[in-house]
């Protein structure tokens, strides 16, 4: 399954001359669909021009380069594989989507596809380029926090609904929240609450901890978040906060710092690439195993990257991880599916990217239309979904799916069964409670039109 | 936080920072203080070689191999550049030659990111370079110690070449005067070259050397790039022990600012970069007139 | 080579009539050839931005990677206003976001012109890294830090009788139209007037504009704040075409891809950036599109930016440019078969009566230029020990002496281009030590360079407008709306000292073109433009053949009638007939003074130029 780019491109210009035409009077052509043959809905951002003929497109800026391309692979083919199982119908999918058969409304499911680099500027260029060319009817792809933030915004100007890729930050259902986006991950607060009694049980309270944090809106909250709840509930004191730039190469003066400070656990909030440098330093500059290293927002293929040496014994909240198919179906069918399709198993990004679209697939069978606004209301009605870690359901206040996080320890090289067996689910925290109250940051979700 | 053994720990690597950017600036400034070219593509270099080295590590498993393939790169990378493009710039205006090796170092970022993808990469230190010194103020990267010396040893290389070879001193003579130099029946543009060519071997060998405590990615050189003109600014242009003033004092601005604020840390390069071109444009130890 | 003309374009109102005309038109023919609106858009930000670049670049010649600094500034100030403050202007909140670029722009200015060229460069470098680190970092909290400023408006614009609303896509098109509509006009109404000219002069060179009397330094600041404005209104116009204003306007790269697609499209032409825009964004989505190529459009890109600058130097537009200059020129020269070919003999100077000078040395007598113990040190060397000279008004004297006698050191602290090391230079009686060059011309007192120092580029007409603006118009002034046709006087004081030098047949040649002794000539009329009533010549004859020295000498005397002139040179038979006194000046004392006749029969200067033959001199 690729980009199917150039045919997209053609059909979205197709369409928009004949839409320019039909625009005015509004009217669907007959049907070449099984459904929606007449929708008297008023047109409002890409519909119904972008659901006209037998497919709709969804509109993908992913990093593909730069500190988070890693990642952002890994989740281009969590959402490829989720398009190909839409498109035939595929079992996994009639679990989380029961009124999907084939596509969506019975249309065809295609992407296109843009490198963001992480960078918000990039990415909202990208999508704009898609919703006037593409006119796709979906947007996804964040991995930094600051592309969700971004995208929401213009989602929301654009009227085009957006559901996140990875984004950690508390912000992008917080304070940033829009009514055109949705969030499937677990973020800041709920990994600080989930993460913060298992280390409090593990090493006890009144403990030392040095912080690196990178230096943008999700480096910032989930260092406060952890910091809150140690500091609150076990007296632990923040010995010094590092703060790095995004993609800096060197930490060789902000390991000597913590390595100069009394601290006993290193919570180490960095992510991608800054992730792997910083610890493989951490590592010679004698710091690990010296103090425990705490990672409260894990990061796909870091213990891949780094050896098990290195994430031996350490302590990460996640949002899924492979093991949990010993334990949920759901997550054992899509193990299986991923590995046979790409040869390894799959980390959470690629997790999160096919829930993400599983779950609108689910929203839109539901509302039974593409109609944006009625879309919105499918996902606030807040039904209880089946997924790989259990049930879930949106919360109509700030559109952030409530989902367990999963809190995982890192295997001994000894310990490990196969390649991959890198950590050991220990908990699977529900997350209700783990939330903050829907108004705590500040969410004001905008108008449906 | 300022204590005693942090103080310390951050001088120490100041040094070691500071090294390596005396190397690479060394090369910037004797091909500006020789050519006249400011070359905005040295940073490239520097990311050159060390993926020149990445692929001989790949494919030989040696350390040392890789960092001779760096070298050996980058020397003819810089002398087919200066043959093919920059020699055709010494008569046109310093913008357009900055424009021209601005646009190269696109294309060799670029062309390494085509062919080796935007991931990073990771080089090994020699087995015996891997592991932890203690320092008894801390414990310290064996690598990063051995690349102190190793630098030291590459900048007296250069150093006895400058200035205990012919070719050196035909290369400062140029630096002098290069208009001279050719009246006096050297072929000058032979030397352009050999300058070109050692400036980007000197940018390379850099490159292949720190690969193994940054790892490789094709954006590696731009950072390096602005920190090696705040060296040739501070220590002045073309002259070499400028250079390495320059670097160690460069070094040591970033290490001991980041005891403070590691955030503050290139602020306080550039303050200082800005400062000498104030009051002291020549640099610390450039020439008088070569403003 | 190409000619860059000051009046050109001919016809002011057809370029503005023809841009309108296009950007009318774009809507309408683009989206045939395959263009999304947002990416048009997109282009004409890029184009804006560009225009203050250009203006910056093309026409000063100052090469600045800091502008993305001024762009994120008016960007974040104008977004700022908009989201957080709510501002419920947009267009005032983009006019207040201009101009804080332009005061910041001010600022930066201030210290980064101190240098110049590849330090100039290095400076904006600097600058530009700083303002991203403290946007991002300690501003946080006004610029959203990593996160921008998400939210930004649309604009709607109150007509009275109707509102308009610009959305997004096309429907935002005429807003951003209309914007680049108005910066493009404006600016083509600022390198057509005085400081457009004066710009281009100091593009060419620096040092000569400012010996004939203009305020560099002032003039670098104003290019500056203006391409500052340019920057902060893109900025402002970003916010609003993506809804969000993002932290990038002020990365580096932001401001390398302003430099090369500036470069791409053509510098000096304004239209440029707009060119290289369309170009850099048409292949930014058509290698990731249709091609395919995914991360490697950067590399094509950058191969093309590199085949373009080493064989298109005047980029694409520039190429376009010279392509039909050719053509034209080819037809021209069918044409104009009786015409003067190049290399003509030149035309004797006519004798035309003196223009009106308002510094002519009517009025003053006595010792017009006097140095009182000057003396100038290089290190250990004495280029000129304790001189004491003195030469009266309307007196031509001659200044001779073997090579390093210290004659050209002398001169150049007479016009104030090097400071004295001691003594007192006066001019008309009054102390002008270490005053500067550009004061000083403007008091009276010019020099023609013993090696010319021209506007190359440039036709000798525009050569000469340059040092006449400066008499007409002082050392600064910012008229920026003005048409140099509306400077009273300039053209009369051009056409006389073109005149007066001979070289009124070729006042639309460029310099290039021109043989040695016409090119002798311009140097002297430059200095000549702001009728000074002190001349000084630095070895004019050199280089010349005879008959251009017979020619040349003829001038001089035509000219020494108005004025006093110091003239250096080695040619004595042509210094004898011309001056009327000789100061000869050996190893940077004055060796001897007095009438030529005399001069040549001192044993101690005949000793001084042969050797001493009787070992008294070395």
């Amino acid at each position: 399954m690729g980009d199917h780019t150039s045919e997209a491109r053609r059909a979205g210009r197709r369409q928009f001359l004949r839409t320019g035409v039909l625009l005015a009077g509004g009217l669907a052509l007959p049907g070449l669909t099984r459904r929606v043959a007449a929708e008297d809905k008023p047109p409002i951002g890409t519909y119904p021009a972008g659901i006209q003929g037998n497919s709709v497109t969804i509109g993908i800026a992913v990093p593909r380069t730069g500190t988070y391309a890693e990642q952002g692979e890994d989740e281009l083919k969590g959402w490829q594989l989720a398009v190909e199982h839409i498109n035939g119908g595929h079992p996994l999918i009639r679990e989380i989507s029961p009124k999907t058969k084939k596509g969506v409304l019975g249309k065809e499911l295609k992407v296109v596809v843009a490198d963001s680099a992480a960078k918000p500027n990039d990415a909202v260029q990208a999508q704009q380029r898609f919703i006037t060319e593409d006119k796709v009817i979906l947007m996804t792809g964040s991995t930094s926090s600051a592309v969700a933030v971004a995208m929401n915004k213009l989602a929301q100007r654009e009227k085009v609904l957006y559901v996140t890729g990875i984004s950690g930050s508390n912000d992008t259902t917080g304070k940033d929240c829009v009514r055109y986006g949705f969030r499937q991950n677990f973020y800041g607060e709920t990994a600080a609450n989930a993460i913060g009694p298992v280390l409090l049980k593990a090493y006890g309270k009144g403990k030392k901890a040095a912080f690196m944090t990178p230096d943008y809106t999700y480096g910032h909250t989930v260092t406060k978040s952890v910091n809150d709840y140690l500091t609150k509930n076990g007296g632990w004191q923040m010995v010094t906060n590092q703060v790095s730039p995004l993609g800096a190469p060197d930490y060789s003066s902000y390991l000597t710092n913590i390595a100069n400070s009394d601290a006993e656990i290193l919570v180490n909030v960095n992510w991608g690439h800054d992730a792997v440098l910083s610890v493989q330093q951490a590592k010679q500059f004698g710091i690990i195993p010296r103090m425990k290293l705490v990672i409260p927002y894990q990061i796909p293929f870091l213990a891949k990257d780094v050896t098990a040496e290195l994430t031996e014994g350490v302590y990460a909240a996640t949002d899924f991880w492979w093991t949990l198919q010993d334990k949920y179906p759901l997550a054992k069918m899509f193990v299986e599916a991923f590995e046979k399709k790409y040869g390894y198993k799959p980390e959470w990004g690629a997790e999160n990217a096919y829930m993400s679209f599983a779950l609108w697939a689910e929203a839109v069978e539901n509302a039974g239309t593409f109609y944006p606004p009625d879309v919105i209301k499918s996902y606030e009605a807040g039904r209880k979904l089946n997924s790989m870690v259990g049930e879930v359901y949106f919360r109509k206040e700030d559109h952030q799916l409530v989902r367990p996080v999963v809190i995982v320890r890192g295997k001994t090289p000894k310990q490990m069964r196969n390649k991959e067996d890198f950590w050991e689910v220990t908990e699977v925290v529900p997350g209700g409670p783990l939330m903050q109250k829907p108004d705590a940051f500040g969410c004001k979700l905008g108008d449906y039109t | 936080m300022i204590t005693w053994p942090n103080f310390v720990s951050q001088l120490f690597n100041g040094l070691a920072l500071g090294a390596l950017l005396a190397l690479i600036a060394s090369g910037l400034t004797i091909i500006y203080g020789t050519l006249g070219v400011l070359n905005l593509a040295h940073g490239a270099m520097f990311m050159l070689g060390g993926y020149a080295g990445f692929a001989a590590y790949q494919a030989s498993g040696s350390f040392v191999v890789a960092v001779v393939a760096g070298t050996l790169a980058l020397l003819v990378v810089g002398l087919l550049m200066e043959r093919v493009i920059v020699r055709h710039f010494y008569a046109r205006p310093h913008e357009d030659q900055l424009l021209v090796t601005f646009g190269l170092a696109i294309v060799f970022v670029e062309t390494v990111r085509w062919l080796f993808s935007s991931e990073s990469k990771t080089v090994s230190p020699p087995a015996a370079l891997a592991g932890i010194t203690p320092l008894g103020f801390m414990m310290y990267p064996t690598y990063r110690l051995a690349v102190v010396g190793i630098v030291a040893v590459a900048l007296l290389v250069l150093f006895l070449v400058l200035y205990r070879t012919r070719l050196g001193m035909i290369v400062r003579a140029g630096i002098e005067d290069a208009m001279m130099v050719d009246c006096l029946g050297i072929n000058v543009d032979r030397v352009f070259m050999v300058v070109f060519g050692i400036g980007a071997m000197a940018a390379g060998f850099a490159g292949i050397v720190n690969a193994p405590i940054v790892s490789l990615t094709p954006e590696v050189g731009e950072a390096i790039l602005v920190q090696t003109f705040v060296v040739v600014v501070i220590g002045g242009v073309g002259s070499f022990p400028g250079a390495v003033l320059g670097g160690l004092i460069a070094g040591e601005i970033i290490s001991l600012t980041s005891m403070v604020n590691p955030g503050y840390a290139y602020v306080m390069l550039f303050a200082a970069m800005t400062l000498v071109l104030m009051i002291r444009p020549r640099g610390l130890l450039g020439a008088h007139g070569r403003e | 080579m190409s000619v860059d003309r000051i009046d050109s374009p001919r016809r002011p109102l057809l370029v503005a009539g023809v841009t309108a005309a296009a950007l009318i038109a774009a809507p309408f023919v683009l989206p045939w050839l395959g263009a999304a609106p947002n990416t048009v858009n997109r282009i004409l930000v890029w184009g804006l931005f560009g225009i203050g670049f250009d203006i910056l670049f093309g026409y000063t010649g100052l090469l600045s990677f800091g502008q993305s600094a001024l762009y994120g500034t008016g960007g974040f100030v104008a977004a700022y206003l908009l989201t957080r403050a709510g501002f419920p202007s947009i267009v005032a909140a983009l006019l207040t976001g201009m101009a804080a670029a332009a005061a910041v722009g001010y600022l930066v200015g201030l210290v980064a012109l101190r240098r110049t060229g590849i330090y100039f460069a290095m400076i904006t470098v600097a600058i530009a890294e700083v303002f991203y680190f403290v946007e991002f970092n300690p501003l946080a909290d006004w610029t959203g830090g990593e996160n921008g400023l998400p939210g930004v408006p649309t604009p709607s614009v109150n007509l009275g009788f109707t509102t308009l609303h610009f959305t997004t896509g096309w429907a935002l098109y005429p807003f951003l139209a209309f914007c680049y509509f108005v910066g493009i006009a404006i600016a083509l109404r600022i390198v057509r007037s005085p400081v457009g000219v004066v710009l281009r002069g100091i593009r060419e060179n620096p040092l000569r504009t400012a010996a004939v009397g203009h305020n560099v330094h002032g003039y670098k600041l104003a290019a500056f704040v203006i391409a500052a404005a340019y920057a902060g209104l893109a900025g402002g116009l970003l916010g609003v075409l993506q809804a969000f204003m993002p932290p990038e306007a002020f990365t580096f790269e932001t401001s390398g891809q302003l430099v090369i697609q500036t470069a791409i499209g053509g510098r000096g032409m304004l239209f440029g950036p707009l060119a290289g825009a369309a170009l850099w964004l048409f292949l930014q989505d058509f290698l990731q599109g249709p091609l395919g190529l995914g991360a490697t459009w950067k590399l094509v890109l950058g191969l093309v930016f590199v085949v373009l600058v080493v064989f298109l130097r005047e980029g694409i537009l520039g190429g376009i440019r010279d392509l039909y200059r050719r053509v034209a020129r080819r037809k021209g020269e069918e044409d104009a078969a009786g015409a003067e070919p190049a290399g003509t003999p030149t035309r004797p100077p006519a004798a035309t009566p003196a223009p009106s000078r308002e510094h002519a040395g009517n009025g003053f007598s006595g010792p017009i230029m006097q140095t009182i113990s000057l003396t100038k040190h290089y290190g250990g060397v004495a280029a000129n020990q304790a001189i004491d000279f003195s030469v009266d008004a309307g007196e031509v004297r001659g200044i001779i002496g073997p090579n390093g006698a210290g004659k050209t050191t002398f001169f150049r602290m007479l016009t104030c281009e090097v400071l004295p090391t001691a003594g007192t230079i006066l001019f008309k009686g009054r102390d002008i030590t270490g005053m500067d060059m550009t004061e000083v011309c403007q008091l009276g007192l010019t020099k023609s360079y013993q090696v010319n120092q021209l506007f190359n580029r440039l036709t000798v007409r525009e050569n000469v407008t340059i040092a006449a603006l400066a008499a007409l118009r002082g050392k600064f002034r910012l008229d920026l709306m003005r048409r140099l046709s509306d400077i009273s006087g300039l053209d009369g004081r051009v056409g006389h000292t073109l005149e007066l030098v001979g070289l009124a047949g070729r006042r639309d040649t460029p310099v290039a073109q021109l043989a040695y002794g016409e090119k002798r000539r311009l140097e002297i009329g430059l200095a000549l433009a702001s009728s000074p009533s002190l001349l000084l010549l630095d070895e004019p004859l050199a280089g010349m053949s005879p008959t251009e020295r017979a020619e040349t000498v003829r001038l001089l005397k035509s000219i020494g009638q108005e004025r006093t002139m110091i003239v250096i040179d080695h040619d004595m038979d042509s210094l004898f007939e011309l001056a009327e006194r000789i100061t000869v000046l050996q190893e940077g004392r004055v060796l001897a003074e007095g009438r030529p006749a005399d001069i040549k029969a001192n044993t101690r200067v005949q000793e001084a130029y042969l050797g001493g033959l009787n070992g008294a001199q070395a």
